[in-house]
């Protein structure tokens, strides 16, 4: 079966990623600090570092670790029985008679994507790309508000509990000795909440704007910075000379002139504009962490549309974004982790206005090194009337928490989970090799 | 629009105190008053220290009775969350509530003469921390920066204790809105505990905190039809009458409110808050917890019933400020502080507040309970955007805030001693770029 063998597959890769972080970080001639070390020692502050391999995923002497984290989150509430399809259900095209997909690209005999996301079955085939379904929050307001609330607070439902953001906590809890000053970064105007109480979290609209464009002579300030910050053994002067040397890495990278190692080019979108500088950021291996980056319009009340309309754009472009960004990254996709998630899913039924009501369960694409894909993780609660929960919404039975802790847990060395998502008790998904 | 802000300023043609003539040592131990004190000396205040006798400027600071400028008042007069109450500021839009809340904090930190009761303000602001996004709090949270935060942060703890607890911002943030009889919610309770007042390690066991939340069951915020929405209510059909134990100490039943209001004054005179206030003092002012200090500060709480003037006193006075290690400024200290050496002119709009964002540290937005951290490693990537700030203040490119260099030159001031130790690297370039770099500098981020 070819399932199988595509999580032979991945295992091997596990297996050198095994044999990677045995090697000892402090002999590697790669290593960022080391690197940076050489680069203040020199005063050469444009020293371009060698492309950096798997070697990476070694956790370093300083207790930091390579592996990089991308959210993507869908908000609006995105349609996840539209999105993988349950196309063997026929309760699925007796509710929508109008807005059914009548022919998915087949993932397991059962669920099918919808056809707007071919660009992703080749990654899915290659186990690259694992699929879960009804998955989704606690939270029953079937609210935006109080959804997305919650899920940014990695809280089950709204309400009492955390207010901080699940990101946030998880980057609290894991801060390496010496952290990078761009740990973790929203393509966006200002950080989500899933940020929030994360005081080294950076908000940009674009790359371009992380540089030091001051009213005067700017080779004099750097210059002036440079010599400012250059012996203190404080951490503030520590944190100065590393804050030059990223500063130094991001402003060679220029969006306007990038072109991606992939066979496509990024879809000429915000997704893929956003997805192109996080791959250049991931690149230029300035110790990021973690990304965010928002894709909305999945609010679908209103003809929404089948193979085609306004869904099928959205997808087309989240799956042509993707999978530019896993080819552009390549080999270094094996450090990334890509999640995509949403806040809920939408009604079983269509509506009179063909479109879909807000709902409960949806779906999660999960992407990256490490990831056992190929697979659709589902504990299928089916969408026959009797099954259904309120007004006619798919169940949820697999809490996104219980997702999200598996990857911090198994791609970014997170020993405390249960600080992240406090009172979680979950069953293991197993979704990571 | 800005001639009311000119008021704050020296008189024109005058010229700063003398003080580049004073012994470096001199210079060092008032700079260090003025970072820990106010926030952070304007061109002249050294010189003013120095005129004054510190004695006699810690005095001054700690009565905390100084007019505030024309300028101030006129500018914080059109400001509608410090004059509206909370039903009428329904009609503003959230993130207006939001930004003139911080616009408020910016200019009265900046130009406020009564220095350390602002500083207080800022310390309190973040010991009884309130998240504004939590559901409509950006509406409750003016009545409680006024009436509970500023009315109380240079008078005694258990006033301001007694007051943040009937605070409805405070009662919504952590939930105790909802703290009813039979189904409590202990949110409000622990955090009353744990970061209000004895601290963690304090001595309170969980049982303690289960019934300091029967005690402040029904404790709630105002929502019935036609009356005053918004204002704390003690809702005694959701209070729980029973007798509880709290601390050792016996709350028989049928008290009512008077349940949690003894609750209050238990905790307030407890020698583990006094303990923990005072740590946390000595930690703000002076960079860490020598244990004399906070023995001596635990003492005066004790003595005066946790009379805040009476334990900042001596630790303001002492050699030991001098001393003591350096903090980190957070990005709030760092912004005023820049704004204060410029002796800049700002309406503190939003062009200012998203410099605070981009550091890290947008106001009132700090979502834990515990406040902004004051740990150094939680500020050390807020570096390029602090340089940002600094560039273009000095460069005159933030909207609504402007500098005048020039004309602070002729009058004579010297930015070199704002730091303390004018190194080499300052003095190369010509002058913009030397005040840029002087913010920028390892030792301004240090107060």
């Amino acid at each position: 079966m070819a399932v199988t063998k595509m999580i032979n597959h991945w295992m091997t890769c596990d297996g050198d990623s095994r044999e990677y972080a045995l090697r000892s970080p402090e002999t590697s001639p790669l290593s960022r600090r080391n690197l940076l070390t050489a680069a203040l020692l020199s005063s050469v502050w444009w020293t371009k570092r060698p492309a950096t391999g798997i070697t990476e995923l070694a956790v370093s002497s300083n207790g930091r670790h390579d592996n990089v984290l991308v959210v993507v989150f869908l908000r609006g509430g995105a349609d996840g029985l539209n999105v993988v399809v349950p196309y063997l259900e026929d309760s699925y095209h007796r509710e929508r008679p109008t807005l059914r997909i009548r022919n998915p690209l087949d993932l397991d005999g059962f669920f099918g994507f919808h056809p707007a996301m071919a660009a992703l079955l080749p990654h899915y085939r290659d186990g690259e790309l694992a699929v879960l379904h009804a998955v989704g929050s606690g939270d029953t307001t079937r609210s935006h508000f109080e959804a997305m609330s919650a899920m940014e607070r990695g809280l089950k439902a709204e309400g009492p509990g955390d207010t901080s953001g699940w990101i946030a906590r998880h980057l609290n809890a894991t801060r390496p000795p010496a952290a990078s000053p761009l740990r973790a970064v929203s393509i966006s105007s200002i950080v989500p909440d899933s940020l929030r109480g994360a005081t080294s979290a950076v908000a940009m609209t674009s790359i371009a704007e992380y540089r030091l464009e001051p009213p005067f002579d700017k080779s004099l300030v750097l210059r002036g910075l440079e010599r400012l910050y250059e012996h203190g053994r404080d951490e503030i002067s520590q944190a100065g000379r590393e804050s030059l040397t990223v500063l130094k890495e991001i402003e060679q990278l220029d969006p306007a002139k990038y072109s991606p190692d992939s066979k496509h080019p990024y879809p000429q979108s915000e997704l893929g504009e956003s997805l192109k500088q996080i791959a250049m950021l991931i690149k230029a291996d300035v110790g990021l962490e973690v990304a965010c980056v928002d894709r909305g319009g999945w609010d679908t009340h209103v003809a929404q549309g089948a193979e085609s309309g306004w869904l099928a754009g959205n997808l087309a472009d989240v799956s042509a974004a993707l999978s530019t960004f896993a080819g552009d990254l390549n080999k270094e996709m094996e450090r990334v982790t890509v999640v995509v998630m949403t806040e809920f899913g939408r009604r079983v039924y269509e509506n009179t206005g063909l479109g879909t009501d807000h709902g409960r369960a949806s779906f999660m694409l999960l992407m990256g090194g490490g990831v056992r894909g190929g697979r659709v993780y589902a504990d299928w609660p089916g969408i026959d009337r009797d099954n259904l929960e309120g007004p006619g919404d798919l169940r949820v039975t697999t809490d996104y928490r219980s997702v999200l802790s598996e990857v911090l847990e198994r791609r970014l060395m997170n020993t405390a989970t249960t600080e992240v998502f406090k009172g979680l008790s979950r069953p293991r998904i197993g979704v990571f090799a | 629009m800005l001639a009311g802000c000119r008021l704050l300023q020296f008189q024109e043609g005058e010229s700063l105190p003398e003080s580049v003539s004073l012994p470096t040592q001199r210079v060092e131990a008032h700079v260090r008053l003025l970072n820990r004190a106010t926030f952070g000396p304007r061109p002249g205040d050294i010189g003013r220290v120095d005129a004054l006798g510190r004695k006699d400027y810690v005095d001054a600071l700690l009565r905390a009775d100084g007019s505030e400028s024309l300028g101030l008042i006129s500018r914080l007069h059109r400001i509608d969350v410090l004059r509206m109450d909370g039903s009428e500021l329904m009609d503003l839009p959230r993130e207006e509530i939001i930004r003139q809340l911080q616009q408020a904090a910016l200019l009265r930190a900046t130009f406020g003469r009564n220095q350390l009761l602002e500083r207080l303000v800022e310390f309190w602001s973040n010991h009884f921390n309130i998240y504004a996004r939590k559901s409509e709090g950006m509406y409750l949270l003016p009545a409680d920066t006024e009436r509970v935060i500023r009315s109380n942060a240079l008078g005694r703890f258990g006033d301001l204790l007694a007051a943040s607890a009937k605070s409805p911002a405070m009662l919504l943030y952590l939930d105790n809105q909802v703290n009813r009889k039979g189904v409590p919610n202990e949110n409000y309770a622990r955090e009353l505990l744990e970061l209000h007042t004895m601290g963690v390690d304090g001595g309170y066991s969980q049982t303690d905190v289960q019934e300091v939340a029967r005690c402040l069951t029904g404790w709630t915020i105002e929502s019935r039809f036609l009356r005053p929405r918004g204002k704390f209510r003690f809702d005694s059909s959701m209070h729980d009458e029973g007798e509880k134990l709290v601390l050792g100490t016996r709350i028989p039943p049928g008290g009512g409110i008077s349940d949690g209001e003894r609750v209050l004054r238990i905790l307030a005179s407890h020698p583990s808050t006094a303990s923990f206030i005072s740590r946390k003092l000595c930690r703000y002012f002076l960079g860490h917890e020598p244990p004399e200090w906070v023995e001596q500060t635990k003492a005066t709480y004790l003595r005066t019933n946790g009379d805040l003037r009476a334990m900042l006193r001596p630790i303001l006075l002492a050699d030991a400020l001098t001393e003591a290690p350096a903090i980190v400024k957070r990005p709030f200290d760092f912004v005023v502080s820049s704004l204060r050496a410029l002796d800049a002119v700002t309406d503190a709009s939003l062009p200012l507040q998203s410099y605070l964002t981009s550091m890290g540290q947008p106001l009132y937005q700090w979502p834990m309970p515990d406040g902004y951290p004051d740990a150094t490693a939680s500020w050390t990537g807020s570096l390029l955007s602090r340089w940002k700030f600094a560039t273009d203040l000095v460069g005159d490119r933030i909207s609504g805030t402007t500098v005048s260099l020039k004309r602070l030159k002729e009058r004579g001031a010297d930015w070199s001693e704002l730091i303390a130790k004018p190194n080499s690297p300052l003095k190369l370039g010509v002058d913009d770029e030397r005040v840029a770099l002087l913010l920028c500098s390892p030792e301004f981020q240090w107060r």
